[in-house]
């Protein structure tokens, strides 16, 4: 018995076919709903699950139902939606750069989308997520030229290190310009502190209803990049020789993380780390395929974001810590572990 | 976390205020001063104090009286201070206009005698000298004694406070062109005094509704809403202030609920934007007296002069009489 399991484990591992790989996801797929259910359940006001099913049974207009319809589904939703978003954006990034550190948080492509928000916000004068999603659409896709272009100068090119550094100082130069306009305006002391730390708090039906279609879209877009992403892994010329249009591929990475990046900070803030560290992940778990790294980081992104986002409302009762704070912390010596680790580093 | 929100309330308790004043500056008195502080130390000087430098709201207190700060320093944006408005800054310096940041070398340069910022009890620590604010700021402090009025305890005393500082400099402040806005302020605080009493059981709740958590004051931190009280107004006390920031509840949106109060005090730095961010959470109206569209401007810590109390006390006093003690 013994035995057997070791023969079994072992190739499976090495080969990760793919009935192992789908059962592994449909596994995944469960762990989301779990986190999905810990998210309605947890807050910071206490709703036993009587409450929580009348809520959905009757439309009753009692402060229970109205926390658990009006605020913890959307806000569960909005972290599906960002957490998938923001995960794919960095395995796409990955690919497209084959940088272990390339993720929209470090690249800052949310920082970016949240600096074009606040200064749009404040020259028009606009609330108006409808209007302002196109901001941030413009941030992430100037930050994502702007830190590839000043990695890629120099004959080695965007190296690992070279891009991780360009995204810090964009990053930094794009969260000054956030900082700068919230400090000097006074609607900001309300209402855009939210686009420093990204949080799921604070977040409803509007923000959802006014994100998911571009998520949605991003996703699907995605999802049929994985050819075409493993083909990017074998170096252009591989790739060429294979026949891919290389051109076409990296302009549609190029905008399809601008739609997942841009749309996920306009719906929440900018968060880090969850695209850098969870394509890791799924990589372990699946090896090089992009094929199932998608859609592991699709499924595994938003389990990350949501569990964070429901640690983040118990730690600091009476109040929450935003989930950009708690992935912060979480993701930060993460961060440093695959600066460390070698063969992560190789893409 | 924890910080930027403590950087952001601290910010929003240094806000700023307004007053007239009229810039005349008495150049005699070469005889030994003192005046004592909001915490009771006794500050001296061997002249009279004639460079100050003043926080923005307590400016305004100095500058009722026609005393002139060398510099000013701010917690925010200047044109974020409506107290400022209308106030004649010529010839007045601004060394800050962000929380914890105030040009240490200019300061230097001006070389002051007397630094007027508030004392706040909770922090131990006059205005914008509080923790957490930037080492090259606290170095201001050293400049010069610091010296402010006390913001625990009576709004009143507060202002009282910088009218017997305006005494302490010769200046006759019972001079017809200050007594205006006193006798003013007496009237309103009487009224005000009349429609509570008209008003038995009307509670109210001071809030600063925020994108993430709504702020329930507590009045024992607050010198306006200490006056109301006295003056019979029932501000309710929220019973699990934050431990290391006394000077609110923070609560969360899902626990909006938690007070009902029959009218609603709000945090008047930034009222309209505010209004638009609680309108925005789903459980604002679960406050009833938020239903009932009962609420009115409160001044958030930044009065410091009779006028600006005194119209305080007017637009409160026609709040407390359309109030309908029935809500909650």
């Amino acid at each position: 018995m013994t035995t057997d399991l070791l023969h079994q484990a072992a190739p499976a591992t090495r080969h990760r076919n793919g009935a192992a790989l789908g059962v592994g996801l449909v596994v995944l797929l469960a762990v989301l709903a779990v986190v999905c259910v810990l998210s309605i359940t947890l807050g910071t006001r206490g709703i036993g699950l009587g409450a929580i099913v009348d809520a959905f049974r009757d439309r009753d207009d009692s402060v229970d139902a109205t926390v658990i319809r009006e605020m913890r589904v959307p806000r569960t939703l909005i972290g599906l939606c960002a957490g998938a978003a923001l995960g794919l954006a960095g395995a796409l990034l990955q690919g497209l750069t084959r940088n272990p550190l390339a993720d929209p948080g470090i690249m800052g492509v949310n920082t970016g989308a949240s600096a074009f928000i606040v200064s749009g916000i404040a020259l028009f004068g606009t609330q108006n997520m409808t209007v302002y999603i196109w901001f941030a659409f413009a941030g992430a896709a100037v930050a994502t030229v702007l830190v590839y272009g000043v990695a890629s100068f120099g004959r080695e090119g965007a190296t690992p290190v070279k891009l991780a550094l360009a995204g810090a100082a964009v990053s930094a130069g794009f969260y000054a310009i956030t900082t700068g306009v919230v400090v000097s305006n006074v609607d900001a002391l309300n209402q855009m502190r939210f686009w420093q730390v990204g949080a799921l708090s604070g977040r409803y039906w509007d923000e959802l209803v006014r994100s998911a279609p571009f998520i949605v879209a991003g996703i699907a877009i995605t999802l049929l990049l994985g050819r075409a992403l493993n083909g990017l892994a074998l170096g252009d010329d591989m790739a060429v020789a294979l026949g891919q249009r290389v051109g076409r591929t990296r302009a549609v990475v190029v905008v399809t993380v601008t739609l997942l990046a841009g749309a996920a900070t306009a719906a929440c803030g900018p968060i880090v780390f969850i695209g850098l560290v969870v394509p890791h992940v799924a990589r372990a778990l699946c090896g090089p395929d992009y094929r199932w790294i998608l859609p592991y980081t699709l499924v595994l992104s938003p389990i990350v974001l949501l569990a964070a986002d429901v640690i983040g409302r118990l730690a600091l009762q009476p109040g929450e810590l935003q989930v950009g704070v708690v992935l912060g912390i979480v993701g930060a010596p993460a961060f440093i572990a695959l600066v460390r680790n070698r063969s992560l580093a190789k893409l | 976390m924890t910080r930027t929100l403590r950087l952001l309330l601290l910010s929003l308790v240094a806000m700023s205020l307004a007053a007239c004043g009229s810039s005349s500056s008495d150049d005699s008195g070469d005889a030994a001063w003192s005046y004592t502080s909001g915490n009771g130390d006794v500050i001296k000087l061997d002249h009279q104090p004639k460079r100050i430098i003043a926080s923005a709201a307590e400016a305004a207190g100095l500058m009722q009286y026609g005393i002139k700060p060398v510099a000013i320093y701010l917690a925010q944006d200047l044109e974020l201070e409506p107290g400022l408005e209308g106030l004649d800054l010529d010839g007045i310096e601004i060394i800050g206009q962000e929380w914890g940041k105030i040009d240490a070398e200019k300061a230097a340069q001006l070389k002051p005698d007397l630094i007027v910022g508030d004392w706040w009890p909770p922090q131990k620590a006059y205005q914008g000298f509080e923790e957490g604010v930037d080492k090259a700021s606290l170095k201001v402090a050293e400049l010069a004694p610091v010296i402010g009025a006390n913001q625990e305890g009576s709004l009143e005393d507060v202002v009282e406070w910088y009218e017997g500082f305006a005494r302490s400099l010769g200046i006759d402040v019972d001079a017809e062109k200050y007594a205006a806005g006193k006798k003013r302020y007496a009237e309103a605080k009487s009224a005000f005094q009349q429609a509570v009493k008209a008003k038995p059981g009307l509670t109210a709740l001071a809030v600063a509704p925020g994108a993430d958590l709504l702020y329930v004051a507590v009045p024992k931190y607050s010198t306006s809403l200490t006056d109301f009280k006295d003056w019979g107004l029932d501000v309710i006390d929220p019973d699990s202030p934050k431990a290391d920031f006394p000077y609110w509840e923070y609560l969360s949106w899902e626990k909006a609920d938690k007070y009902q109060p029959d009218l609603l005090l709000i945090d008047d730095r930034g009222y309209d934007s505010t209004i638009d961010v609680a309108e925005k959470q789903p459980t604002w109206d679960k406050i009833k007296a938020a239903q009932a569209r009962a609420y009115t401007p409160w001044p958030g810590y930044w009065v410091h002069t009779y006028d600006a109390y005194a119209d305080q006390l007017e637009q409160l006093t026609r709040a407390v009489e359309q109030a309908d003690a029935g809500i909650a």
